[in-house]
């Protein structure tokens, strides 16, 4: 497993974590989802889509028997999301809405690795300039020469 | 490993037994009373058999002389569970042919111990 | 997946101490009948076993004199008599005291109920009910005297001691576990090859065992097979010569013994195994009779089994699809025969989960006995369709909504005595509570005779609470459904037991959660009925599949009327307004295709289901009807929880996800697209 990101800590020490995450893309930006609530990652499979649904929950997929709602969280953070091509994936995450465990489906434009990344290396959310919804991102993180976004799930799909 | 047979009426001494032997490896049987054990053993050939004394429909001395008249099960183990602190019973047993007894209460310890000394690969 | 034996034990009791109850009562009748004390006997035997076994000792020490006590009266040493049957009845109820709680059930009736029976029994002649303690042989425990360093042992089993099952190489293995030995075989004893039979045991062994160990140590080894052979221990150095005994089954008087019955006890043992023998077969012949033997299945189990089903049904569905697509004859059998033995399986097993409504019944005899008395109004309750069966989950959830509609309709609905004799009713009321089938529902109606609703009150009150425009045209079916709505209540004085509003929304929501619906039917001046329609159970449905635009979704089969065709005629017809004449009757429809915004045109000839939930109907517009479908609900994520036209989704052939149309909340929909459109047309 790779461990990218070694350089030395900020001055202002804060409690250094790494972090095990896997990383996704979303048009131009990329995400780091944790691997912890990460369940698997599929091949997109066919979309119901369920009217008068949420327009970031637009679908239900089959998940080996289980039907799952798929939520299009680039529409949620207001970011621009690419056709579907050959790298997109579903990765099947699960959260925890009210202490119920929930599971669903994230569409993901490509899926790059699973990494380490170290808590001392993220920014705060720049609540100015950005091109997506601050509100859903709970930090920035350097992974290599990319600023990576680590979403809050929890608050971005209820 | 060993295929064993537990014949009593009783669902929870069954289940204990199965969940001690079957912990170590054996593949357990069950049967809720001497006639059911007695189809069992016509069935399948086990290595050693444990069996209450008082069952209803056929009781465990009634399934001891059937199991000795069955030619496979000749020389195989059969012990029997016994509460009765009852030496008339148990010598009963003992001539029906059952090689041994366990007295409840037993402990798994003991239940392994008398298994561990009948069935010798 | 093991349950915890422990309460495995509890369960077991717990049906053990029903049966001895039963038994006990019985003998009460029948003190001579050897069935019976066999019967009790046993179960206080298990019971005893069993829970010492799992750490119940205070049940297996008290249950122990009362064992004996009827193994006794079993052996006829004692008759048992009234006295006997009701202590042992006292003695159940204790047991199941000490089995509930262990801990701090108190110590003192266990004592008076034994000692009881001590009296009882001693009066009886019999001297003492304690069993001989169980014969250990003295505890001859010595060392090797000083100096010595081991034992000899001198070992001869009796021929058939293999047939036994015993393994006399093991039991020298056992031996040599405790210490160093020194083995020499005797074989003068074994025959020439041709007359040797391979299962005697005809060797014996001189042993020399060089440790430190006690004679009990040794004796131990030979437990099981101590009665069927010689064994000498001796110090070693103590005896002159190892001399090695004949194998015992040689000599005249032993081989003697084994040609004789039995000779140990000889006075009892054939007498008893014939008792018994005659007790096996009576046992044998209750066991056929007894009916309805039944098995205790943890709930979550029967979940369990049911989601098992559901995926198999799942993949029944697409192994079918598969091989109708094909053209191998032999898959399309073979996809029928599964395709039929799933749909048994799931019969037969949504049946072990059906619990008949009359369980549910019962407990609103009091409820309705005590309001009664305490709104002073006479009440008859009348129960109709107690063996109507329903899903185990369903039926608890029931309980509550019931309570509440029965409550009503006693505090609501049902006059005083004096306003029934003014309008010349008799003076007791009556509520009948009733369950029957229809089609694949169970309808569960709770009806009155009182007044009927009060439709003008029912008006002035929405109006009041500005649920409703002054004077706006509403049906009575629309206006009746303001009693469902949070905070609505119309008694005139709050009375202490309804009234307050709370409850009739609570039980909507109950009943619509387990996909039911309540119709309100009232005639003024003869009463007024709330009938819960639910279905069979939770988790199957029949249902037909069905496409809009690009998409499949399932309709419940149990909700369909009937199905037709959109004729351009009909369209005509209905001239732009959302309402069909169907052979002369107007029944509102809703479009599909617009409801769930799918982009372009429908091709001509569209279908129409119209579907109904009590009095109101409703024309589904569609494309096209697939065919019907054995659906498998899933719930919704909570995170679909807006998606409120839909009750759930299932898996169909294909593999793809259909939703569940809920026709409840699309009659609904229907209702407001129309009192929204009424005004247009009254203008």
């Amino acid at each position: 497993m790779d461990i990218q990101a070694t350089a030395p800590l900020p001055a202002a020490a804060r409690a250094d974590v790494t972090l095990q995450v896997l990383m996704i893309g979303l048009g131009s930006e990329i995400l780091a989802i944790r691997t912890e609530s990460v369940r698997e990652i599929i091949d997109p499979v066919p979309l119901t889509l369920v009217p008068g649904a949420r327009s970031f929950l637009p679908a239900l997929i089959n998940v080996r028997g289980n039907v799952i709602p798929l939520a299009d969280i680039a529409l949620r953070l207001g970011l621009p999301r690419g056709p579907e091509t050959p790298d997109t994936r579903f990765v099947v995450v699960e959260i925890e809405v009210d202490g119920d465990p929930i599971i669903v489906g994230l569409i993901a434009d490509k899926v790059f690795e699973v990494t380490e990344v170290q808590s001392a290396q993220s920014l705060p959310t720049p609540r100015i300039g950005a091109r997506w919804n601050p509100d859903f991102i709970q930090f920035m993180i350097r992974w290599g020469d990319e600023f990576v976004l680590m979403p809050d799930l929890e608050l971005l799909l209820s | 490993m060993a295929a064993i047979l537990t014949v009593d009426d009783s669902p929870s001494i069954r289940q204990m037994v199965k969940m001690v032997l079957s912990s170590a490896g054996h593949d357990v049987a069950e049967a809720g009373n001497g006639a059911e054990g007695l189809e069992k053993a016509k069935a399948q050939r086990f290595d050693l058999v444990l069996t209450d004394l008082n069952m209803p429909v056929m009781n465990g001395i009634a399934l001891i002389k059937n199991l000795r008249q069955l030619p496979a099960l000749t020389g195989t183990p059969i012990v029997f569970l016994t509460t009765e602190s009852d030496d008339a019973m148990k010598m009963e047993a003992k001539q029906a042919g059952a090689t041994g007894w366990i007295t409840k209460p037993f402990k798994p310890e003991q239940l392994h111990a008398v298994v561990a000394k009948l069935v010798r690969a | 997946m093991d349950l915890d034996p422990a309460e495995v034990f509890r369960q077991e009791a717990a049906e053990l101490l029903e049966s001895l109850e039963s038994a006990l009562l019985d003998l009460g009748q029948k003190p001579g009948d050897g069935e019976l004390v066999d019967a009790a006997f046993r179960a206080l035997h298990t019971i005893k076993g069993s829970g010492a076994m799992f750490g119940f000792d205070r049940v297996a020490s008290f249950t122990h004199d009362f064992e004996t006590a009827f193994d006794l009266i079993r052996k006829g040493k004692i008759a048992a008599n009234h006295e006997i049957v009701t202590l042992s009845l006292e003695a159940k109820d204790h047991i199941r005291l000490l089995i509930e709680d262990p801990i701090s059930t108190s110590e003192a009736p266990g004592q008076r109920i034994v000692s009881n029976l001590q009296k009882l029994l001693a009066g009886d002649g019999a001297a003492t009910v304690s069993p001989a303690a169980m014969a250990a042989g003295p505890a001859e425990s010595a060392i090797p005297p000083g100096g010595q360093q081991g034992w000899r042992i001198r070992i001869a089993f009796a021929p058939e001691v293999m047939r036994n099952g015993a393994n006399p190489l093991a039991l020298l293995d056992d031996l040599r576990e405790l210490g160093q030995c020194t083995i020499t075989a005797n074989t003068d004893a074994v025959p020439e090859l041709s007359a040797l039979e391979p299962l005697d045991c005809l060797i014996s062994w001189s042993v020399e065992l060089a440790a430190d160990c006690t004679r009990a140590d040794i004796e131990d080894v030979f437990l099981f097979v101590r009665d069927e052979m010689d064994l000498v221990i001796e110090p070693l150095g103590d005896a002159e010569a190892a001399v090695v005994p004949e194998p015992p089954g040689l000599h005249p008087e032993v081989a003697q013994q084994q040609d004789s019955t039995p000779t140990r006890p000889a006075t009892s043992a054939p007498t008893h195994s014939a008792e018994r023998d005659a007790a096996d077969r009576n046992d044998a012949v209750r066991r056929t009779d007894a009916k309805g033997q039944t098995v205790r299945v943890q709930a979550e189990r029967l979940d369990e089994l049911m989601d098992r089903v559901g995926e198999l049904v799942i993949v029944q569905a697409r192994l079918s699809q598969i091989a109708h697509a094909g053209a191998d004859l032999a898959i399309k059998a073979i996809a029928e025969e599964i395709e039929r033995l799933a749909s048994g399986l799931r019969d037969s097993t949504m049946g072990v989960r059906m619990v008949p409504m009359g369980s549910l019944f019962g407990r609103f005899r009091r409820l309705i006995h005590d309001l009664s008395r305490d709104l002073g109004k006479p009440v008859e309750f009348v129960t109709v369709g107690e063996d109507t069966e329903l899903d185990k989950t369903m039926i608890e959830r029931l309980a509550d909504p019931l309570v509440h509609l029965i409550r009503n309709a006693i505090d609501h609905g049902i006059e005083s005595p004096e306003r029934r004799a003014t309008s010349g009713k008799a003076a007791t009321g009556r509520i009948e509570l009733s369950a029957r089938y229809v089609g694949a529902q169970v309808l569960v109606t709770v009806q009155d005779d009182g007044a009927g609703l009060d439709t003008a009150r029912i008006r002035a009150k929405a109006e009041e609470s500005g649920l409703l425009a002054l004077g706006a045209p509403m049906s009575d079916h629309d206006i009746h459904q303001f009693l469902f709505h949070p905070g609505f209540s119309t008694a005139k004085t709050v009375s202490a037991l309804s009234g307050r509003g709370v409850g009739m929304d609570v039980v909507k929501r109950t009943i619509e959660a387990m996909r039911g619906t309540i119709d309100v039917s009232t005639v003024a001046g003869k009463g007024s009925s709330m009938t819960l329609r639910l279905p069979l159970t939770l988790a199957i449905i029949d249902g037909l599949l069905v496409r809009v635009g690009r998409s499949r979704y399932i309709i419940p089969l149990s909700a369909i009327e009937e199905c037709i065709e959109l004729t351009p005629e009909i369209e005509a017809r209905a001239r732009g307004r959302n309402m069909l004449d169907v052979r002369g009757d107007l029944v509102p429809f809703l479009k599909l295709r617009q409801l769930f915004c799918e982009p372009g045109d429908p091709k001509p000839f569209q279908k129409i289901v119209i579907v109904t939930i009590g009095e109101t109907r409703v024309g589904l517009v569609l494309d096209q009807i697939i065919g019907s479908h054995q659906t498998v609900i899933k719930t919704l994520s909570k995170l679909q929880a807006d998606a409120a036209m839909f009750s759930g989704a299932t898996i169909i052939g294909d593999g793809s996800v259909a939703l569940i149309l809920d026709v409840a909340q699309l009659l609904t929909m229907s209702h407001t697209q129309r009192s929204a459109e009424r005004p247009a047309e009254a203008a």
